[in-house]
């Protein structure tokens, strides 16, 4: 994706992509669901293992992730008994383009200042150079 | 060229208060480079991202002034911003609002961005920090998109994020 990487830009994907986005930030909205998906990061897990950094019952943790799979963050095995939970990274990049197209700007920009301030500098050598000869 | 970006995840619900900030070195004097940043002819040539131009850069470099630039996309589309001058340092430091605004022209939020330049044996450090001042409620969602990515990008997603980012660009 040739995204044009700007943040204004984004106003006009926010438009398109809003309700998508809002249930994703709904979802992250909370620490303990964030907490889960940066467990998700390593590897799948189930929901046993990922109830145990969290003073939290079974149920509560199952709630936490039927938000999750709901904005599409996590994808959950079949099995019956054990349903291991996966990271899905789709609406993450979303929110991951949203944010980058802010840093993007000034990198971006900053890269060209570079390049502009090389040519500034060559122009007033030139011009350094030809005052001396004359 | 050095370069470090660090992101604040201490925001209020509507994103203000967020902050960035971003440090770059480069090769040319302080002089020079304030220059660049305070001249509308020079300002027009480098800001925004590669592909974009400034059809329009008015930059009323004073306390109070106004800043109004359009920039436009590789695809014609205009990007309205607008913005105040606080503070003018020559050659130290800019402090300016700027104002993001929607394809109708309403303010969407309004940032504080204050530029240090640091010099040291010719070469430049631009020190950039913003930080989120107001919101309407239409960019609450926006902004706390930014909040939540830059707290996602400190909770160790980078990585993840930006191996993401990348195998779908090539």
């Amino acid at each position: 994706m040739q995204s044009a990487p700007v943040v204004f830009n984004l106003v006009v994907k926010y438009k398109m992509t809003s309700d998508h986005l809002s249930t994703t930030f709904a979802a992250l909205a909370d620490p303990t669901r964030r907490a889960i998906l940066a467990r998700l990061v390593s590897g799948g897990a189930s929901v046993t293992e990922l109830a145990e950094p969290f003073d939290m019952s079974l149920p509560a943790i199952s709630k936490h992730l039927k938000v999750l799979e709901r904005a599409g963050l996590i994808a959950r095995g079949r099995e019956a008994q054990w349903r291991p939970c996966r990271l899905e990274a789709g609406p993450l990049k979303d929110v991951a383009d949203w944010t980058e197209g802010y840093r993007r700007f000034w990198e971006e920009s900053f890269d060209r200042l570079g390049d502009y301030l090389r040519e500034l500098k060559n122009k007033e050598k030139k011009h350094g150079r030809k005052q001396h000869g004359q | 060229m050095a370069e470090s970006n660090t992101g604040s995840k201490s925001a209020a619900a509507n994103g203000v208060g967020m902050e960035v900030r971003f440090t770059r070195v480069f090769d040319a004097p302080r002089q020079l480079v304030f220059k660049a940043w305070t001249n509308p002819k020079h300002v027009a040539q480098w800001w925004g991202p590669t592909g974009f131009t400034n059809p329009r850069c008015e930059l009323d470099v004073r306390p109070g002034g106004a800043i109004r630039i359009d920039m436009r996309g590789p695809d014609g589309t205009i990007y309205p911003m607008s913005g105040v001058y606080q503070e003018i340092v020559e050659p130290e430091r800019i402090v300016f609002t700027s104002i993001a605004l929607d394809d109708e022209g309403n303010p969407l939020f309004e940032n504080l961005n204050t530029v240090t330049f640091a010099e040291h044996g010719g070469k430049t450090t631009i020190t950039l920090h913003t930080r989120v001042i107001k919101s309407t409620d239409k960019a609450l969602q926006y902004l706390r998109g930014m909040e939540l990515g830059w707290s996602l990008t400190l909770d160790r997603f980078e990585a993840h994020i930006m191996s993401a980012s990348k195998g779908e660009k090539s």
